[in-house]
Order: C-alpha cells, then structure tokens, then sequence
C-alpha cells in the first residue's frame, strides 16, 4: 500500500530525480465523498490557510496608528496599488484592488512553494511507481485554469457593472472614426470593418483564458522541470543556481498575471480617466 | 549533408525561436528607452513586462496547441 517516504525531506531534490522529468499531471492522494484530492489542492489549501493565519497574526485588528506588522503589510499593499493604479484607473482601483492583491500574493507563494525543501522530492510509493506528495500548486493546469476562469469572470463582472454592456458593445464593434474628420461615405463604409475587428476582439478576449493559464503553468512546470533536470546533471550546486532563477520567475509571472488583470479591465473601464489624461496636458 | 537527426516538434520550435527574438527585442528597446529617459523607468518596466508577455504567449501556444 502506500507508504509516505520522508527521504525526500532530508536529500536534495536529485534523489527522485530521473530522466523522465516531472510528471504533467497531478497524482490523487485520497478522496472526500468520492471527490478526488489531487497533490496540487493540497498544495494550495496549505498555502491559503498560511496566508490567512500569516496575515492575522501580523496585522491582528487593523488600528490607525500601526503596528510593526501591519505597516509591513501596509506598505507592500501601497505598492502594489501604487503600481496598478494608473492601469485600471483612479474610479476602478478601490473596487478591483482586493481581488488583484490576492491574486498576487497567491500567485507569488504558489509559484514560490516549488521552491521549499521537500515539495516534488518527498514520495509515497504505489502500484503505480512513486508518486509526489506535495506538488507545487501552479504546476497543476488545473489550479492556473480555475486562477484565470476567476480573473475572467471577475473582468465580465467589473466591466458590466461599472462600464456597462452598450460601452462594452461599443468598444468591441463600434464605428470609433469621427464622421467630421473621415466624411459620411467612409463612415458607413468603415462599419464592416470595425464589426470584423469586432469578431477578431471577441476571440482574442476567449483566448485570454488559455494565454493567462497556459503562460503561468509553462513557467512554473518548465522551472520545475529544470530544476529537476539539473538536479540529474549537477547534483549539488546548480539546482540552487536555477531556484534563484525561478524566485525572479515567480515575481514575474505573478506580477504579469495581476497586470494582465488589470490592464484588460481597464481596456473597457478606463476610458474616462484616459480623457482626463489627454485634457490635462 | 544531414549532420544529425532532427527530432521533437518542429512548430514548437519555430514558436518558441520567434517568442524569444520577440521578448529580446522588447527588452533591447526597454532597456534603451530606460538609457534614454531613467525617470521614466517605472512606467518602461510595466509596459515591457506586458508586452513580453504577450510576445511569450505564442511560445505556449506553439508548445501546447500545435501538434
């Protein structure tokens, strides 16, 4: 039967570490009422409820004069704000700012945890060979899905509620030439195009599903693999040499994938703080 | 003369040899744009980081979806 291997806790990560990579797809450790608990989920379960307990501790009840861990958490929020705000817009951050906070954070410590000790070294054995018992979350296609179906139900929400559906009809199929400038002959020919851009622009919104899902778990599952491949080649000092890479990987990649966010919120919702902009110069 | 044999996927690499001149393009021209203007370089940072990322999409497309 399964027994848990701790091995993997106390050697580096190039015991396990064979030529046939890490495995694609996440490995079922148990189920709960018949719904099967992969390695990646409990990956993220683990990281959510440290998210959650790290920042209650730090932060207790939020007072106006802060304490020494509410100022840090304080302060990496401001900067993330300070960041995004000019993208999504001055009426728009305080309304999207929560969400695309805890997508970085999250994002950040799931594409950190493939760092730790023991994480995609520590084994369990069955019929099937050995199995990883922990499994970095955003190296699972599954958990960087979910991440952007939410990133892009959220962006159906905001831009509905707060744009509204005839800016957003506007925007994707809506003539934008001016009738004074171009004459009224051009304008109506312009029509079909526009429309056709349209049909171009709805696509490339549904395909935002798959580049926000894939560009996430390819980065995270080819660091991953790297780190295991040098493992193979150079036992000792290379796969650290590859971790510090994939620490700037995981900044990056968490950073692109609230940027993106953000940006394709703003893209429809932004268009009246772009106006103020133009005006003011 | 075939010096050795070619094997894997050959759109995966044309994806992915296009991706990488791509996002080295982007970052030349950050970089320099950063030489030029240094006050600029925070807005230069989110405006490169995004157009990598678009430019780095195709390599996943080319990976994933081309068979």
């Amino acid at each position: 039967m399964r027994s848990l291997s701790l091995i993997g806790l106390f050697s580096p990560a190039f015991v396990f570490a064979s030529s046939e990579g890490v495995k694609p797809a996440a490995t079922d450790l148990f189920d709960i009422a018949g719904v099967p608990i992969s390695n990646s989920i409990l990956t993220t379960w683990i990281i959510a409820a440290l998210i959650i307990i790290g920042v209650r501790l730090a932060v207790g009840t939020p007072k106006l004069i802060p304490g020494k861990g509410q100022a840090v958490v304080e302060g990496m929020a401001q900067g993330l704000r300070d960041a995004l705000e000019p993208i999504v817009g001055k009426q728009m951050i305080g309304k999207t700012f929560p969400l695309l906070c805890g997508f970085f954070v999250f994002i950040l410590l799931m594409n950190w945890s493939g760092l730790l000790p023991g994480v995609g070294t520590i084994k369990f054995h069955t019929a099937a060979g050995w199995q990883d018992a922990i499994r970095p979350a955003n190296s699972d296609l599954n958990t960087t899905f979910a991440l952007s179906v939410l990133s892009f139900v959220a962006w159906t929400y905001f831009v509905l509620r707060y744009a509204g559906f005839k800016v957003l009809v506007f925007d994707l199929f809506g003539n934008k030439a001016d009738k004074k400038e171009v004459g009224m002959l051009m304008w109506v020919l312009l029509v079909p195009i526009f429309f056709a851009v349209g049909g171009i622009e709805v696509v490339s919104i549904a395909f935002r599903l798959i580049s926000l899902s894939f560009r996430l778990f390819g980065n995270v599952f080819g660091g991953e693999n790297l780190i295991h491949a040098l493992g193979g080649i150079a036992p000792y000092v290379a796969p650290a040499l590859a971790g510090l890479l994939e620490v700037l990987v995981g900044v990056i990649q968490a950073f692109v994938f609230t940027l993106l966010s953000a940006v394709y919120i703003g893209l429809i919702c932004n268009h009246e703080g772009g106006h103020d902009d133009e005006h003011a110069h | 003369m075939i010096i050795a044999e070619i094997t894997g996927s050959l759109p995966a690499t044309v994806g992915c040899f296009a991706a990488a001149i791509g996002v080295g393009l982007i970052g030349a021209k950050a970089v320099e744009s950063v030489g030029r203007n240094p006050d600029a370089s925070g807005k230069i940072l989110v405006q490169s980081i995004l157009g990598m990322a678009l430019a780095e999409a195709v390599a996943f497309y080319a990976i994933f979806l081309a068979k």
